[in-house]
């Protein structure tokens, strides 16, 4: 691996953006868990995409899939590579994409069409928008007129989770997706080659499970900046690197000593969308919260595992249909304010720390009725709004000591 | 080229009135709906379900129409504070925040009491708010809600597996409504409800076409807004049908006799997007001062593209249900949307296009700076993009609109005339 000068082709002049070899061998030659660790965080703050530029060199191709959940088995069956992607980050300066956009609008929407427009993600050869909100569902409408010559596609994710006709529809919907990406260079669909995929997605799903579980169980073992480091990798590396990776990781994870210390176990919700910086993961853990679930990074836990035997185009459909994930870009399938009682309860959270992102509609109103439910309860939050391009929080800092301070020692 | 008249806007008289006349009952009706005798059913514009409710006994409430008539009538913003209060936050939709803080506020309004929903219809049609909006109204009121998933449209032709997946939801809808009322679903009466939608929607389509002629006999956003009452609201019955009988026959009139909506059309415009209703009197002087008329308008065809074919049929009563479900404005992908608007500036032979984006609607407004791009740039058509709000008042600022209107109008001039194109809105 080495830094090269940046510049995007076509684009403004960049920072230095790492290079990898072709096959991504640095990640595993890491020599320690804590350097591994460095190395995704430097990945994450590139926003050339440096381990996809890599992997595309020789040819291959990747897509690209834009929150929340798109069926990235689906994309790696046809022989691509499925990419998440979560906007520009704090490094991407918006010059072109406020104009084309309009105000009031997310940063993940604007930073993301920033780097389309700046040749930032000229190593992809299609694009993913799911109807996960309207601006997802029109980033799709831009991108296909703005960046002739690569496939975009809307997909169409169901809201009615009780007909019998949903399933179908989903996996007419899905088959949409193949022929476009087949013309975006796609093998041809074979069902052997998803059931394939769809085993080395559930043995990355178990790991990720896995992970979130001990940090959950033994929060003193992994930070919620090191946890999310480990699965923002999952969604940026192909799966055959990161699934032997992360078997590493959790033998290195379960030699950590466990330490402990006085922390507010708590519940993350908000960000499954446009992720904050690590600056502020970093910060609330540092102000004296264990966060015991959260909410970044949906895509790899959506569902438990997706069921193989069988038509796997059918089971990946269903996965998505029978999912019980309950979050703010999918029709709730109980009462929101159930819901989240019984995700405080099934972490034993003491409190609530809500982090929605500025202009995101889905994750603010749930608010309210989440809020209502914790009332009734007497269980403590806190509500910080966060944009993806903030770099100073000293406001939130103070509301997260204070909040901590006044659970902890009530 | 400002024109010094300031004429108030004339409307078509028997037609004005009838719709006001209809527009009262409608809220007096509602204010003594509720409960099993006339149950009520909350329902969005886009994609929606009218004539099945109808046909089930039900009252149909449309918070969005309640949430513009407040703001029109200058009442909205208590009752986005008061949804504020609640902790709903500056960015969450006006039309949301108006209807949840009047919700908790008893649901009294200057035009009569809102009653509570037995009965929640989402029609997913091209605005994902709708699925968190009635979330919030089924918690608060836990009565059965039913999501009508609609499919974005993102082919020009209706793709047989959405068609499909649609006639099975609204199979499903019908056999929950008998499960809920005790009664049994008529197909006949359903067909004759159709035939009573079929004849409003072929007038209404006669009214927004009449937006051809030179001059203008209509205005396609400002006045059309007001006559689109019965299309969404009151469609299936003979008396919607017969209300856009006497809009065609005046606007016949307005031909023969002259008197057009400003008295000399100066510019011929397209408008694609939401009015800023708390301000309605004022922007729409701001279009007048300058002989500028709406010859076709977007906004209109938000609860369905009835101009382009989507239309109920009796003799496809399912089909023709799904198919126009589809067709709602926003639940169109932006290559259709910029088609269709392209297609407007073309058979309206207008001068340019203004874009109102609203602060609330994601859905309408994503992707509209692009938008005034490709018309300025690829199809060399002037245009003007505008933000303000269509229910929060403290999001219209009426001396930047006014300049900006002011100058792009000026500069429409010369172009007309074959001089610079214009710098404003470029």
């Amino acid at each position: 691996m080495q830094e090269a000068p940046g510049s995007g082709p076509g684009g403004p002049e960049l920072p230095a953006s790492l290079e990898f070899s072709d096959d991504l061998t640095e990640f595993l030659r890491q020599p320690s868990l804590d350097q591994l660790l460095q190395l995704a965080r430097d990945v994450v703050l590139d926003p050339t995409y440096p381990t996809v530029r890599a992997w595309t060199r020789p040819g291959r191709r990747a897509v690209g899939c834009f929150p929340v959940y798109t069926p990235q088995e689906l994309v790696h069956a046809l022989g691509l590579l499925p990419v998440s992607l979560h906007g520009g980050g704090e490094n991407v300066e918006i010059s072109h994409a406020d104009a084309a956009l309009g105000s009031f609008l997310c940063s993940i929407s604007k930073s993301t069409l920033e780097l389309a427009l700046t040749a930032r993600l000229a190593p992809f050869r299609a694009f993913i928008f799911p109807y996960i909100c309207d601006v997802s569902r029109n980033l799709e409408g831009l991108f296909s007129r703005l960046m002739p010559g690569v496939e975009t596609h809307m997909l169409h994710l169901p809201q009615n989770f009780r007909s019998e006709a949903t399933l179908p529809f989903l996996v007419a919907e899905y088959r949409r997706l193949i022929a476009k990406l087949e013309k975006a260079g796609g093998e041809p669909y074979r069902p052997e080659r998803l059931e394939a995929s769809i085993e080395l997605f559930n043995r990355q799903r178990r790991q990720v499970g896995e992970l979130t579980a001990t940090k959950r169980d033994h929060p003193g073992k992994l930070t919620l900046t090191e946890s999310y480091l480990l699965r923002r990798l999952g969604g940026l590396l192909p799966r055959e690197v990161h699934v032997p990776l992360m078997d590493r990781v959790r033998s290195e994870v379960e030699q950590r000593p466990a330490r402990t210390k006085d922390v507010l176990r708590t519940l993350l919700v908000g960000p499954f969308c446009e992720q904050p910086t690590l600056d502020l993961i970093d910060l609330i853990e540092q102000a004296g919260c264990s966060i015991v679930d959260d909410e970044l990074l949906q895509v790899h836990r959506w569902y438990g595992s997706v069921e193989t035997g069988g038509d796997p185009l059918v089971n990946l459909a269903r996965a998505y249909v029978q999912s019980p994930v309950d979050i703010g870009v999918r029709a709730a399938p109980t009462s929101k304010g159930e819901a989240i009682l019984n995700r405080v309860s099934a972490a034993g959270a003491q409190g609530v720390i809500f982090l929605t992102a500025k202009f995101c509609e889905p994750a603010l109103e749930d608010v309210v009725l989440y809020r209502k439910a914790l009332d009734r309860q007497k269980i403590p939050y806190l509500h910080l709004e966060f944009d993806e391009r903030s770099t100073t929080f000293e406001q939130s800092r103070l509301q997260l000591e204070t909040f901590v301070e006044s659970v902890l020692f009530d | 080229m400002e024109s010094t008249a300031t004429h108030a806007p004339s409307f078509l008289n028997t037609a004005r009135e009838q719709q006001r006349t209809m527009v009262e009952e409608y809220y007096a009706d509602l204010a003594k709906a509720g409960g099993p005798k006339k149950p009520v059913a909350y329902m969005l514009v886009g994609g929606n379900l009218t004539e099945i409710v109808r046909s089930f006994g039900y009252e149909v409430v449309f918070p969005e129409i309640v949430a513009l008539n407040c703001a029109i009538k200058h009442v909205s913003l208590p009752n986005i504070l008061h949804a504020e209060a609640q902790g709903y936050g500056l960015d969450v939709c006006g039309y949301v925040k108006n209807d949840l803080g009047l919700q908790e506020l008893g649901g009294e309004t200057p035009f009569g009491r809102i009653p509570p929903p037995d009965l929640l219809v989402c029609s997913f049609s091209g605005c994902y708010v709708y699925v968190k909006w009635w979330e919030a109204l089924a918690e608060k009121y836990g009565c059965p809600l039913f999501v009508l998933d609609v499919p974005y449209m993102r082919e020009p032709e209706v793709q047989a597996e959405d068609r499909t997946y649609l006639i099975a939801q609204l199979k499903e809808f019908i056999a929950l409504l008998e499960r809920i009322t005790g009664r049994s679903f008529d197909l006949g009466e359903l067909r004759r409800v159709l035939v009573q939608s079929r004849r409003a929607e072929e007038g209404w389509v006669r009214y927004l076409a009449s937006g051809r002629h030179r001059p203008s006999p209509i205005e396609a956003y400002f006045e059309a807004v007001f006559y689109m009452f019965p299309i969404n609201v009151l469609r299936g019955t003979e008396r919607a049908a017969e209300f856009y009988a006497t809009v065609n026959t005046e606007v016949e009139q307005r031909i023969r006799s002259g008197q057009y909506p400003v008295p000399e059309e100066k510019v011929r415009l397209v408008v694609e997007g939401v009015p800023p209703y708390p301000s309605y009197r004022t922007f729409w002087d701001f279009f007048r001062k300058w002989g500028a008329v709406s010859v076709a308008a977007t906004y209109p065809k938000v609860g369905g593209l009835f101009d382009q074919g989507f239309l109920h049929d009796p003799g496809r009563p399912f089909e023709s249900i799904a198919d126009y479900s589809l067709a709602a404005y926003v639940n169109q992908s932006w290559p259709l949307r910029r088609k269709l608007i392209a297609d407007y500036v073309r058979d309206y032979q207008a001068d340019a296009v203004l874009i109102h984006g609203i602060k609330s609607c994601r859905s309408f407004t994503a992707g509209q700076g692009d938008l005034r791009d490709w018309l300025i740039h690829d199809l060399h058509v002037p245009t003007l993009y505008l933000e303000s709000d269509h229910e929060d008042p403290r999001y219209f600022a009426p001396a930047q609109i006014k300049n900006r209107m002011d100058a792009f109008f000026e500069s429409l001039g010369p172009r007309r005339e074959g001089g610079p194109p214009p710098t404003e809105g470029s």
